[in-house]
């Protein structure tokens, strides 16, 4: 046993999937834990039961709005997996990729279907749909459930989702964007892109924000519980932007966890504490203290990279998944 | 518990061609052709017939500019999407091919495989395979640039649908193919009948391959076309090379004039170096590397190919002529300066 696998020998569960792991995402009633395939299967973990999700392959995969959980495929499909492991189809767009969805506490889910963003309540009716001048690559509710965020090429989309007028805010910056995210007061909206850089918004003014010097595109990101740093994979170490104190502009970013010379392929902010997961390019997951700067493994290197990072809602559980379709849930709550 | 992931990079096959010069005819008969591989299939939402298979994606053609200070670089952002998507289940299938629509530039196509980190790394391109209708090629070519850039870029072209030309048709329209891209491959076909290994597995962007088939016909200068049309120049030189004046012109040349240029493909025999250099570009997207040590009995002589459009011929030859090693140092200086900016 290797020192690095320690908490996972001693307080995880690991099991061999056989097919990519696109994403992971913890139900909000807090008990189950799905996989979402590349293979179009879904995996819960409790019991590793396998649930068809897709014709063909799941493409995304996030926290439903009440509990268990929402997915995408390439058959065109937007589905819900019940807790226990019940599935039903919420939407179907006929040839068009299901390529991102999200959902918010307060019943809103949306789902990125070509160039549209659908808008659906918590019963699966639609709502409105969302016309982009691209394809949208990224999708994200801002903390209230007020305003979802799409990225696409030369910028991203700003809409407030209750509006009887649907015309979004366009953040414009030139090139591909190809995720985004929210930061949880509402202020900034943060994009990744084609070109190894991450671009921002702050929204009060408009002021851009670029953040460079990666080696590697960024297809990671998340801000951590308060708001105070944006954790973003991309580089050989995490790389956190400060979000306080009159920055990003002007702030040299913060690193932990580097040294090996391992691309960071994955980041998840852990929901209360100012400490951040990341996977990286070799399969290693470890978790890192940002004010200590303190590192503790928690699955060692198996030579494929981490491609699925998620946190329960408490913070008490870890589960990660890679290419090579390895995963895991760790339970590091205190004993 | 092992878990790796390093396989083989993926064949990707570029399908080209005008609409109605049988590229789905041809996607059909290699996806029906009982071969024992399995394909995963990227079409555009205009195409002409039905795609018989069972992992078919609709593509955009979603064409970006890269911020990285080339300014005709261009890549499919709807391809890096889907291919990255495909890579995720990729033990479904065994290749991937691609058709574009008749109207589309293939040099965006192609650069998405030299530009992309995480396309590069994933898949490779095999060739790109242009079908044109004998019939009308020449009434193509002369009112769009598009069917001028398909067939430049091509590794292979099926002459489709000879059974409406007669053999001296045919000749003509082969003779004017060559005079844009000597170094492709001609196939003659009807209703897109060609072998499918012949236009499946080529490996024809691996630089151990490149210029490896001898032209089957090289455009003289007798043939002069107009500025604005594509045509080729290639030129041998017998001493070896000079690698930092080559870099140096090369470098300079693409810059400059990487817009116009579609493909570029060289064999270099550099001085003081006992292997092969092998170099190509995409526009000004470049890529080389050593191909292995020089046999014996091989003459030696280095050649470069230029397709493109408004080709300054005696520029391009003395400029390589002048990167041989031994030439005077003031030569290869000044030919370095044709290409770059005229001082403000």
């Amino acid at each position: 046993m290797s020192d690095t696998d320690f908490l996972l020998e001693s307080r995880g569960d690991a099991q061999d999937l056989g097919a990519w792991v696109i994403g992971v995402a913890f139900g909000r009633e807090g008990r189950s834990c799905a996989f979402a395939l590349g293979d179009g299967t879904v995996r819960l973990a409790e019991g590793w039961q396998t649930v068809a999700a897709h014709d063909g392959a799941c493409l995304s995969i996030c926290a439903d709005a009440k509990d268990g959980v929402l997915t995408g495929g390439d058959d065109g499909r937007l589905m819900r997996i019940d807790p226990d492991g019940t599935a039903s189809g919420v939407a179907t767009y006929g040839s068009k990729w299901v390529d991102q969805v999200a959902a918010h506490e307060s019943g809103l889910r949306a789902a990125a279907v070509g160039k549209a963003v659908h808008i659906l309540d918590g019963k699966g009716a639609a709502l409105k749909s969302l016309a982009h001048p691209s394809t949208v690559t990224g999708i994200a509710f801002d903390a209230k459930g007020k305003r979802i965020a799409a990225s696409h090429y030369n910028g991203a989309s700003l809409w407030f989702v209750g509006a009887k007028e649907s015309s979004p805010r366009l953040l414009e910056w030139k090139g591909s964007h190809t995720g985004v995210t929210i930061s949880p007061d509402g202020t900034h909206v943060v994009t990744t892109m084609q070109e190894n850089t991450l671009h921002g918004w702050r929204l009060a003014d408009g002021q851009h924000m670029r953040m460079a010097g990666y080696p590697s595109k960024t297809k990671s990101m998340a801000f951590t519980a308060k708001g105070r740093w944006l954790a973003t994979a991309g580089a050989d170490c995490v790389v956190l932007w400060p979000f306080f104190g009159g920055g990003p502009m002007g702030k040299a970013p913060t690193e932990l966890a580097g040294g090996d010379g391992v691309i960071c392929t994955t980041v998840a902010c852990h929901p209360t504490q100012e400490v951040v997961a990341a996977g990286f390019d070799d399969g290693l997951v470890l978790i890192a203290e940002v004010g200590s700067g303190r590192v503790v493994p928690v699955a060692a290197p198996r030579g494929s990279a981490v491609s699925a990072l998620a946190w329960n809602g408490v913070g008490s559980h870890l589960a990660f998944g890679t290419e090579g379709g390895f995963a895991g849930l760790i339970d590091l709550s205190k004993r | 518990m092992s878990d790796t992931t390093a396989r083989e990079p993926v064949p990707v096959t570029v399908l080209t061609g005008y609409l109605g010069a049988g590229k789905t005819t041809l996607l059909n008969r290699i996806l029906t052709e009982n071969h024992g591989k399995k394909f995963a299939v990227v079409i555009n939402e205009f195409g002409e017939l039905g795609v018989d298979n069972d992992l078919v994606v609709d593509a955009d053609e979603e064409v970006f500019e890269m911020n990285n200070g080339c300014i005709c670089c261009t890549v499919r952002g709807d391809l890096i999407r889907i291919l990255g998507s495909l890579m995720k289940r990729r033990d479904r299938f065994d290749g991937i091919i691609l058709e574009t629509t008749g109207l589309a530039d293939p040099a965006p196509v192609a650069q998405t495989f030299f530009v992309d980190e995480d396309v590069k790394r994933a898949t490779k391109l095999d060739a790109i395979v242009t079908v044109v209708d004998a019939k009308h090629l020449l009434a193509r070519l002369a009112d769009s640039t598009e069917a001028q850039e398909q067939i430049a870029f091509a590794d292979i072209i099926v002459l489709n649908k000879m059974d409406l030309v007669t053999a001296e048709e045919a000749d003509i329209v082969e003779k004017r193919i060559r005079g844009i891209n000597p170094y492709a491959e001609i196939r003659r076909a009807t209703k897109s009948d060609v072998p499918i290994d012949s236009v499946i597995g080529r490996d024809a962007f691996n630089l151990a391959r490149i210029l490896e088939r001898e032209p089957e016909f090289l455009s003289g200068d007798d043939h002069h076309e107009h500025d604005s049309e594509v045509n080729s120049v290639s030129f041998e030189v017998d001493k070896p090379i000079d690698a930092e004046r080559f870099n140096a012109w090369i470098t300079q040349v693409l810059a400059s004039k990487g817009q116009d240029l579609l493909r570029t493909k060289g064999i270099l025999y550099y001085a003081d170096d006992s292997r092969r250099f092998a170099f190509q570009a995409v526009h000004m997207i470049a890529d080389g590397d050593f191909i292995g040590e020089v046999k014996d009995g091989d003459p030696k002589r280095s050649k470069i190919v230029f397709i493109g459009r408004d080709l300054n011929r005696p520029w391009l030859r003395r400029g390589f002529e002048a990167c041989q090693a031994g030439e005077d140092e003031s030569k290869i200086q000044a030919e370095i300066a044709r290409w770059s900016p005229a001082p403000v």
